[in-house]
């Protein structure tokens, strides 16, 4: 079992600790104290003292500051700065992966995918500081030439959520900090000790290479000092939200009147589909890692299992089967007998149980769990046991995202098209998968006419993204692209230049003007 | 004290009883694991609640809050006015 203890020592985390840095200095707050406690055995981990708005101000000034030196440091320099983050990462990967379980109660296995995340998105960012590229386009005036090329933006305001409590922030830090930006990082305030960790950890790395403070910004703060102001603040021309649809929905409003650009990667209903022409073992084996892993709080989780009627019964049985294996493996997340840990609170349990309640008003049927976990290892009353249910589409609680291990099996017939109808029937967009041997089946799924959503999987499951892919979705999911492929794009500003080496003033169009 | 202005950040961390409470009137305070942004007024109004409502709703959870021998009963009585209020 890991020593927690140890863990916050070699983190650097004290008892009480101040939540606001600017890269290397940390502020001495007066903000209400945020006491965080682990969910998986209910017990105090260390208190911050969260942000006051003098403190937010500060941050923003200093930002402001530090872009103007930070943009000017050719990019393949930020990139070595980014490279030697990731390895600082690497350096502390156990200590931060323990204490993203502990804080968050993903499994210590996934607390180590997690920080693995954020060195690979350091690395892709390093490969990308020297890849920062425009298009050189055709002019239609002689002796003209017009391209276009990509700029440092400003400030990113990064809010991320409990469920990739540092993951997230390096998707974004990483490609903002090559793209010339500067941020500042809102943490969930359910795991702001992981925030604290990660800045710590990056501390050496700013200070061997004389990066200013405002760089790399970290302001635990509550919503009234951290909230709508932060949304609507002018100087943050990007503010990258991951969280619910509702807080999305809030930022985009905010931002978007003050004509600021936003990135959201906000809530899924994913579902899978499995056709008659699946392997059944490995749709089941694949898909209960996107219902049960990480508790079913992933964004990207499995929701909905969509089943071809023909195969319906032989593929709910042997998710029963799986499940009722799963049964004996939820437990403490530090202990790697367990694959299930617990949820983050105990609101979510009260959540997940009315979701099983509502499911049942509505029609559906519970094959299996649904309840809250009691007595030895439990006694946090955060831990749950994975719930199976028989559903329809339409019902009201199946069109809600639940952020708990509740899935649902929907019973389709007649061609693939009916099971991706119904796969698109919901408000949100994220992630989507089929299993199926059956090219056309597969393509059909992937053309015009397929999933909607902004990840399209083929025999595999929908949660678990690599970095190298653009991560995000459409509909009520907001849109946004972060992580790999073209990404960085949204850090920048674009801008088209054209220049006339000639000694002649032709206009475009052919417009004639002449004085 | 419950005021119509406080967070949902700050009503759920001090009144967690208020989760429940709201939910069984359709108000989610907890998204994706995360309390929503705004205040109680606000998340009222989003579901369509009216002024008179609203004041309802801040009445009968600081009844829950700071008596709760009354709160079976006040929550009961707030979901039946409310019912009958709304369609």
């Amino acid at each position: 079992m890991i020593n927690i203890q140890k863990v916050l020592d070699n983190l650097g985390i004290s008892t009480t600790n101040p939540g606001v840095s600017s890269g290397t200095e940390w502020f001495d707050t007066e903000g209400k104290e945020n006491h965080s406690s682990s969910p998986v055995d209910g017990k105090h981990i260390a208190s911050v003292k969260t942000a006051t708005l003098e403190d937010y101000e500060k941050i923003v000034s200093n930002a402001q500051e530090a872009f103007k030196v930070w943009r000017m440091i050719p990019a393949p320099q930020r990139g070595e700065i980014v490279r030697q983050i990731g390895n600082a990462l690497r350096e502390f990967k156990e200590d931060l992966g323990a204490l993203v379980s502990y804080e968050m109660g993903k499994i210590y296995q996934e607390g180590l995918g997690e920080v693995q995340e954020m060195i690979d998105i350091c690395d892709f960012a390093v490969g990308q500081s020297r890849l920062i590229n425009g298009v050189a386009l055709q002019s239609e005036r002689p002796k003209h030439r017009l391209t276009e090329q990509y700029l440092p933006l400003g400030i990113v305001g990064i809010v991320t959520s409990y469920n990739f409590p540092v993951a997230v922030w390096a998707w974004n830090t990483a490609l903002a900090a090559i793209a010339g930006d500067v941020v500042i990082w809102k943490p969930s305030s359910k795991t702001p000790l992981t925030a604290i960790a990660t800045q710590k950890i990056i501390k050496k790395v700013l200070l061997d290479n004389n990066v200013p403070e405002g760089v790399f910004n970290l302001v635990v703060g509550r919503s009234s000092v951290m909230g709508d102001n932060f949304l609507g603040d002018k100087r943050i021309p990007l503010i990258s939200v991951t969280g619910s649809t509702a807080v999305g929905r809030r930022a985009s409003r905010i931002v978007g009147d003050r004509l600021g650009k936003t990135l959201l990667e906000l809530g899924g209903n994913n579902a899978v589909i499995i056709t008659p022409e699946a392997d059944i073992e490995m749709a089941v084996m694949s898909t209960v890692f996107g219902t049960v892993g990480t508790a079913g709080q992933r964004c990207t989780s499995t929701r909905r299992i969509i089943i071809h009627e023909s195969i319906y019964d032989q593929v709910k049985d042997a998710f029963v089967k799986a499940y009722e294996k799963i049964g004996d493996k939820i437990g403490s997340p530090l202990d790697e007998n367990y694959l299930v840990g617990p949820l983050i609170d105990v609101h979510a349990v009260t959540l997940f149980e009315e979701a099983v309640s509502k499911v049942q008003k509505e029609g559906g049927k519970v094959l299996f769990g649904g309840q809250k976990l009691e007595g030895k290892g439990y006694e946090s009353g955060t831990y749950v046991m994975p719930c199976i249910a028989e559903a329809e589409n339409h019902f009201e609680i199946v069109q809600e995202e639940t952020f708990a291990p509740i899935v649902y099996l929907i019973k389709y017939d007649g061609a693939v098209q009916n099971a991706i109808d119904i796969q698109n029937d919901v408000p949100q967009g994220l992630s989507s998968a089929i299993f199926t041997l059956n090219v056309r089946e597969a393509e059909t799924f992937l053309s015009q006419t397929g999933s909607d959503c902004g990840i399209a999987n083929v025999n595999l499951g929908t949660s678990g993204a690599e970095i190298g892919g653009a991560f995000g979705g459409e509909k009520d999911t907001g849109g946004g692209r972060e992580s790999g492929s073209d990404a960085w794009k949204i850090y920048m500003r674009r801008q088209t230049n054209t220049i006339n080496y000639g000694s002649e003033l032709p206009l475009a169009q052919g417009i004639k003007f002449d004085i | 004290m419950i005021i119509k202005t406080i967070t949902i950040e700050d009503l759920v961390d001090d009144y967690p009883k208020s989760v429940k409470f709201l939910s069984e009137k359709g108000i989610r305070c907890i998204k994706c694991g995360e309390p929503i942004w705004g205040t109680l007024e606000e998340a009222c109004l989003e579901k369509g609640f009216t002024p008179e409502e609203i004041d309802t709703v801040v009445d009968e959870l600081n009844d829950l809050t700071f008596n709760s021998k009354k709160e079976s009963k006040n929550v009961t009585d707030t979901i039946i006015k409310i019912n009958k209020i709304k369609p």
